[in-house]
């Protein structure tokens, strides 16, 4: 994609967000901010007891990178093993929304991964407290 | 658009030849000329500044207040010498009266711990506005909590301008310290400094001005304002970063315990207790920031030089035509004062629901430098329901071609976004 393409990728997930919504029976919710520049996002995470397949949602708030990146993690991680998840690195998200684009502001690409990463974590804590007891 | 307002450097500074003095307004970003608007958060620096600081590391430097020998004399002789240039530029009655601190928020935390830790009591409060930087609400929250004291605030109204009408409520015989902006730092607001302080005094207040926003931009004399603390930085007044100053009047620093402890404040020291030094170095610990200080001296001299009534009048002139350019612009909301009057060299806006981040990053593509977020006043914003805006910010050195290029580039801006 040329820079061009890049910018309005970004802007097609920020004005038309995917798996965009609050998950009622979600395994774990977790929000994530920058407080310097008021981004904020809330990652929520169900995993398939069967499939072992997570379904993934966000809401949020803030500019067009943090969100933007919110959507397309939120879709690309739906349908991925809590692993796969988790192996998914910063460069892997750079490289989706364009290094280019937002090398300035790697804070705002990688709130959302960092928050999923979170609700993962935060998953099995409650996963292993639940076992024992 | 009225043209007949459009000044062309303006009427009080001969800009251009100021911007001879910052060869850092000179370059090209992103294959466009740069437009630095964001000195509210730091100036950029004069030569004069720059070389002050430089020949003094080539030639003079050694520690201070210690030598008996010649190369460290004439580092004390220049590094106090800026002292009593700072004291003559804001009126001070001596330059003991003149504490070097590291900035703006460190004189504040001064004041809060010295001061406020020996005269805060369950009962007393500190009043503050609704105007405030972090740096003056955070420190007096810290002591509050520590001592018992109760922190209040003067409110503002729609334009962000100190409603006194509540005033009188407010300042009551429990009312210890009022503490509060010259210059509103998100948005631009100058308050009345002086009425402020006078009705303060009269329930038996003690005073601080932030001048971190002032101080480099309106004339600013402490005996005419009648305050008893002023606080500033020098990196916001085309001084190096690292170096700020306290006003104290001198018979509250004299009564006041340490701030904080260690070399150079001390007259004697036995291994069980310490007499301390007199004033200013009673709150100077430690090896000062000698260049910074001698560079901030430098900086005095060259707004002295250009008048600080110049200053104040070009800023009026580039706020009020930046006010109106942006006004232009549909979709642009701006906040605080309408009247340039009452308004520092700041413009404070949002594009239509455009996140402030995304404004700066596309003005950036452009060459145009501003702020985004929420400046340190995260409870102005919430009041104005507020996450973030953009700001654009001038001093000395800001031509009006700049706020053009500072347009133009929000029409970029929406282009991109308004699809």
């Amino acid at each position: 994609m040329d820079r061009q393409e890049q910018i309005d990728f970004i802007l097609d997930h920020f004005e038309n967000p995917r798996h965009k919504g609050a998950m009622p029976d979600a395994d774990a919710a977790v929000e994530g901010g920058n407080p310097g520049c008021g981004d904020i996002v809330t990652m929520y995470l169900k995993v398939d007891p069967q499939t072992g397949r997570a379904e993934v949602t966000f809401e949020g708030t803030g500019c067009t990178i943090s969100q933007a990146s919110a959507s397309y993690l939120s879709e690309h991680a739906s349908g991925k093993t809590v692993e796969n998840i988790l192996a998914l690195d910063y460069n892997d998200l750079m490289d989706a929304l364009g290094r280019e684009i937002v090398q300035q502001r790697t804070r705002c690409a990688t709130l959302s991964l960092d928050t999923l990463r979170a609700a993962i974590h935060k998953r099995e804590r409650e996963l292993m407290v639940k076992a024992d007891s | 658009m009225t043209n007949s307002t459009v000044p062309q450097t303006t009427r009080s500074l001969d800009v251009r030849a100021i911007r001879a003095d910052f060869p850092i307004l000179n370059q090209v970003v992103h294959g466009k000329p740069l437009s630095f608007l964001d000195s509210a958060a730091s100036s950029q620096k004069p030569l004069a500044v720059i070389e002050a600081m430089s020949a003094y590391y080539r030639t003079t430097h050694a520690n201070v207040h210690r030598g008996v020998y010649t190369l460290s004399e004439r580092a004390t002789e220049l590094y106090e010498g800026a002292r009593k240039r700072i004291a003559r530029f804001i009126g001070a009655k001596s330059s003991r009266e003149i504490i070097f601190t590291r900035n703006t928020t460190e004189s504040i935390n001064l004041v809060a711990q010295a001061w406020g830790r020996a005269n805060l009591k369950p009962g007393g409060e500190i009043l503050l506005t609704e105007l405030e930087h972090h740096s003056n609400i955070v420190p007096w929250q810290l002591i509050a909590k520590e001592t018992g004291a109760r922190v209040r605030y003067l409110p503002v109204d729609g334009q962000g301008i100190l409603n006194l009408d509540g005033l009188d409520a407010l300042l009551t015989e429990r009312t210890r310290i009022v503490s509060f902006t010259q210059m509103s730092n998100m948005l631009g607001t100058i308050t009345p400094v002086t009425a402020i302080v006078q009705r303060a005094k009269a329930v038996g207040a003690v005073t601080l001005i932030d001048g971190a926003q002032g101080v480099p931009h309106l004339p600013t004399n402490v005996q005419d304002l009648g305050c008893d603390f002023l606080a500033f930085s020098g990196h916001k007044m085309l001084g190096p970063t690292g170096i700020g100053v306290l006003y104290g009047r001198r018979e509250l620093l004299e009564a006041m315990p340490p701030f904080m402890s260690g070399g150079d404040m001390i007259r004697r020291v036995t291994y069980e207790s310490a007499e301390w030094n007199e004033l200013p170095w009673k709150f100077e610990a430690g090896t000062p920031a000698i260049a910074e200080g001698i560079g901030l001296g430098a900086a005095v001299d060259y707004l002295s030089g250009l008048g600080m009534d110049a200053v104040r009048a070009h800023e009026r002139d580039i706020t009020a035509y930046a006010l109106e350019r942006l006004a232009e612009v549909p979709s642009v909301s701006i906040y605080g004062p309408t009247d340039p009057d009452v308004r520092g060299g700041v413009a404070t806006f949002n594009l239509g629901r455009v996140h402030p981040h995304d404004v700066a990053a596309v003005l950036d593509s452009q060459g145009v430098a501003i702020r985004a977020g929420h400046h340190c006043a995260m409870p102005l914003h919430e009041k104005f329901g507020l996450t973030a805006t953009s700001r654009a910010s001038f001093y000395v050195y800001t031509l009006p071609e700049e706020i053009d290029r500072l347009v133009d580039a929000l029409y970029t801006a929406k282009s991109i976004y308004a699809r």
